[in-house]
């Protein structure tokens, strides 16, 4: 009993115990989770046979009945276009703002901190504010457009097929910029003021030195920070359950919501689970760039 | 100094520009019903009225926030409780044991809650958590902050310089001592920025709670507004009103610790 | 008795040999100096002592007690380290008393602790500080504090003077000697300046690749020098070394056509290759002088002459104390004296 009491408190016991917490905790709610999730992807999980344990297993028959949905393909294409629109819209306003912000006035760095304020805010209530800021007939964005002479008449931003994704993406866009804004202003005052002035000394020009400095001194810090971006965006939903809940007839739905739509609407819960599975693949391939590129950041 | 005031207007102009719809949601809900859906419309109500405490008497907004109080205070605990030794252990060494479970957490953190709600859901259902929804959104919810706050209080304890912690040992501190009396008092700030952080995500939690609790008398405020959405649909002032009174509250937490919170989200990011 | 004991230590951290077969008796009272260049393992032997670090295999005691399993906190020992580690959260008295009310002493010796060492380092008037309002040298003298008031069975310094400017730091020299002359009690201190060992340690241990290379008196290493690290690593500047043979004789030796007889009381074998050492100041610019010497650089520091320059070939340093009028490229004379040569095998480095 003494020696254990003495590994604890003078050995690696202590941090053992410590780490161990979180190990347990983890395992029981994010790893068995994830790991019971594949085998209910090769079972027929629906509402009656929920609560057994015992559950008839069906091999690839709820990822064959996922691809041969009709609207299979068109909510990968929507995936893909909502994931990679938001990143590069998201990184570009971010560097846009941060190069910006980088001036030195006054207020600059407090100005800059207020933007996180959209992004504090909950999804699902922000949401709610865009859907009526883009309501068709009476939302103001129609308004402003008009006024503006960019649009004539009033534009079905969420009901319209066609523009209810790029609608939703926008609208993630504008939630994600803050914090591109503030990590890429992170990695922008990382690099040496005097890199600039004996560019500047060198006769570089202002174009010159972003494409000679800046762009490749943050080229790693771009990189994580897109994979964090793609990572933010797949955990998207609230924002989808307030503007379009994935329609008009799926035209804005994401894998991430299908999923869900499926087990807790449809109650196909083997099939949400497939398409969960299918997606937890592609996060934890981007996690690993992420990961991985803020290694090289740090070793550079 | 035209030089220096030009650029901070410009940045004034830019940042209200960017928070309108904040503005707008302010502004919808001290309308009435007809300057609301007016054409065109008013940038500034014209008779201000005070729904909120209409709304909130009416469709119970207390009880929706005395639940959405509870989970977060759940979640928020779980999370330091656990978390806190964890990241202070994972700080004290750099090796590729550590490094592997940094890897693991960092994937953990990435893994989107739509997606791991199916499993949960059925565990919970097995494990008949489901009976208690709120304890059982506030586990899912746990797992879900406890890595986002591991990596962020980490970087805190990388500032205890090792000497200090040599010092407290040669001080005649066990390891569990110089956890207690030294590296606690010294994180204890980032510690609690980073709580009130996950607190905020957490009053705006919407996935567990919605797939999890079914009764609405356990609801949260975000289940609230959807609620109300379901009953009132296009009472826009009333859902405006509804939405600033979930927002206003962690609007005025953000304000306050701007700061803080923003060194904690950039320490925990990339490093 | 002695106080601290160590035999056979050894210490791996994965690959890197970092203390190789360390034996070494510190008795009651001494105060010695753990030097040599950095990453040659004197701290991680310091704080091995300080049971911060598991050694791999041999033996540490302190005061006759075995004490390899026991973790620092019963060893009774106290450290002072380079960046003092105050604890930031604690004022200057609580930072003194940290290890006392640990150790749940009573309120009446606490205090009669922090009276005596606070008068002792002149802190009396700091007491309710905090670090972060204090200058380095007081930092520093806390840090001190921090140790005396637990009146250990050893105190161990990890560079305690290298983060204080130049004119603090010898002043600190003085007050850290006195204070061990007066406490009498055992330490172990490690520095990388070789002039703070020379000045404060009864013994110095010079490390080399986690190896001990040399220990002994002050006066000792300077005078007999091992071997060829310990007589460039002790001594500022640092000795001439000049490739040289013995005669045929082996009773003289031989080095730019000059011819010095050996006071070593012994022959050596004949038309051996050696390599000699000549110190700066014990070489002198004199008319008569047997050495030819030109003047590279000339380094003025008002009571003494550096003269750096080349005999034959090989560079040479010189101590001048008067100020001689100089320019570069001048030839001087240097006359050495024979029982100042220190002799090293070519090869292996060591005194022969």
């Amino acid at each position: 009993m003494n020696r254990a009491l003495d590994f604890v408190r003078d050995r690696s016991g202590f941090e053992m115990i410590l780490i161990g917490l979180s190990a347990v905790y983890l395992f029981l709610f994010a790893g068995a989770p994830f790991v019971f999730n594949v085998l209910m992807s090769f079972q027929k999980v629906d509402l009656f046979n929920i609560a057994s344990i015992d559950r008839p297993f069906v091999g690839f028959a709820n990822y064959q009945k996922i691809l041969a949905n009709p609207d299979f393909w068109l909510i990968v294409r929507n995936t893909v276009v909502f994931v990679a629109l938001s990143s590069v819209c998201q990184l570009a306003g971010g560097f846009a703002l941060a190069l910006f912000f980088m001036q030195d006035f006054a207020g600059a760095s407090w100005l800059r901190g207020l933007f996180l304020a959209a992004w504090i805010t909950p999804g699902y209530a922000i949401g709610q504010v865009w859907k009526w800021m883009l309501a068709g007939d009476t939302g103001i964005a129609n308004y402003f457009l008009r006024s503006l002479h960019i649009i004539d008449g009033p534009v079905y931003w969420l009901s319209d097929p066609s523009l209810a994704l790029l609608t939703i993406t926008f609208v993630n866009v504008w939630l994600g910029i803050p914090f591109y804004l503030l990590l890429i202003s992170v990695g922008l005052s990382a690099i040496p003021r005097d890199l600039y002035e004996a560019a500047e000394l060198d006769g570089a020009n202002a174009v010159q030195r972003f494409c000679g400095i800046t762009l490749p001194l943050m080229r790693d810090t771009l990189l994580a920070l897109v994979a964090l971006g793609a990572i933010l965006t797949l955990q998207q939903f609230d924002l989808i359950a307030a503007l379009t809940a994935g329609g008009p007839v799926n035209s804005s739905n994401v894998a991430q919501f299908w999923s869900w739509q499926l087990s807790f609407q449809s109650y196909q819960i083997g099939l949400g689970s497939a398409v969960s599975v299918l997606m937890l693949l592609v996060v934890v391939v981007i996690a690993s760039i992420y990961v991985a590129a803020t290694r090289s950041e740090r070793a550079a | 100094m035209m030089r220096r005031t030009i650029p901070t207007l410009i940045a004034v102009a830019l940042l209200g520009f960017y928070l309108f719809p904040i503005y707008w949601m302010y502004a919808t809900s001290f309308k009435t019903l007809t300057e609301a859906v007016q054409y065109p419309p008013t940038l500034w109500p014209s008779e201000p009225q005070f729904h909120h405490a209409e709304v909130f008497q009416k469709f119970s907004v207390a009880r929706y926030f005395v639940n959405s109080i509870v989970i977060t205070l759940g979640v928020t605990a779980i999370t330091v409780v656990v978390g806190t030794g964890t990241a202070y252990a994972l700080a004290l060494r750099r090796n590729l044991f550590v490094d592997l479970i940094l890897f693991t957490i960092l994937l953990l953190q990435a893994l989107p809650a739509s997606l791991m709600v199916t499993p949960l859901f059925v565990l919970f259902n097995m494990a008949g958590l489901l009976n208690t929804p709120r304890f059982a959104v506030v586990l899912a919810v746990a797992a879900k902050s406890l890595p986002f706050f591991i990596v962020i209080c980490r970087t805190a304890f990388l500032q205890i310089p090792r000497e200090l912690r040599d010092a407290a040992l040669v001080d005649g501190n066990s390891n569990v001592g110089v956890f207690f009396n030294i590296a606690l008092p010294l994180a204890r700030n980032s510690i609690v920025v980073t709580a009130v952080l996950i607190a905020i995500q957490t009053m705006g939690e919407y996935v567990y709670s919605r797939s999890f609790i079914a009764k609405i008398e356990l609801q949260p405020l975000t289940l609230g507004l959807s609620n109300f959405i379901g009953a009132q649909q296009t009472d826009w002032i009333g859902i405006m009103t509804f939405a600033s009174i979930l927002v206003t509250p962690i609007l005025i937490v953000f304000i306050f610790l701007q700061r803080r919170i923003i060194s904690g989200l950039t320490a925990g990011a990339l490093k | 008795m002695n106080q601290v004991e160590l035999s056979a230590v050894e210490k791996h951290y994965g690959e890197y040999h970092a203390l190789r077969n360390i034996d070494l008796s510190i008795p009651e009272g001494a105060f010695v100096a753990l030097i040599g260049p950095s990453g040659c393992g004197k701290s991680t032997l310091l704080r091995s002592i300080a049971g911060l670090e598991q050694i791999s295999s041999g033996t540490i005691s302190i005061a006759g007690e075995r004490v390899n399993d026991v973790p620092p906190r019963r060893r009774d020992v106290a450290m002072v380290f380079q960046s003092y580690a105050l604890y930031p959260h604690m004022d200057v008295e609580r930072n003194m008393t940290y290890s006392l009310r640990l150790r749940r002493r009573s309120a009446d010796l606490i205090a009669a602790a922090v009276r005596e060492a606070a008068a002792t380092l002149n802190l009396s008037g700091l007491l309710g500080r905090y670090p972060r309002e204090l200058s380095g040298g007081q930092r520093q003298r806390v840090a001190m504090g921090r140790a005396i008031v637990r009146h250990p069975k050893v105190f161990l310094f990890d560079e305690p003077l290298s983060n204080l400017d130049a004119e603090l730091r010898v002043k600190m020299r003085g007050e850290v000697r006195a204070l061990h002359e007066r406490l009498g009690a055992t330490s172990i201190y490690v520095t990388h300046d070789q002039i703070e060992a020379m000045t404060m340690a009864d013994h110095i241990v010079v490390l080399k690749a986690g190896r001990i290379e040399q220990q002994g008196p002050p006066l000792a290493l300077y005078d007999r020098p091992a071997n060829r690290f310990v007589a460039g690593f002790i001594g500022s500047p640092s000795i001439n070394f000049i490739e040289g043979a013995v005669t045929a004789d082996g009773g003289h030796v031989t080095w730019e056509g000059l011819e010095r007889p050996l006071s070593l009381g012994r022959r050596l074998s004949a038309a051996q290759r050696v390599q000699i050492g000549l110190r700066p100041e014990h070489l002198a610019v004199a008319t008569d002088g047997t050495m030819a010497m030109v003047v590279d650089t000339i380094e003025r520091t008002g009571s003494q002459t550096i003269i750096l320059g080349r005999c034959g070939g090989q560079p040479m340093t010189v101590i001048d104390h008067g100020r001689p009028v100089l320019a570069r490229g001048d030839n001087l004379r240097l006359a050495v004296a024979p029982d100042h040569i220190h002799l090293f095998d070519p090869d292996s480095g060591a005194a022969v």
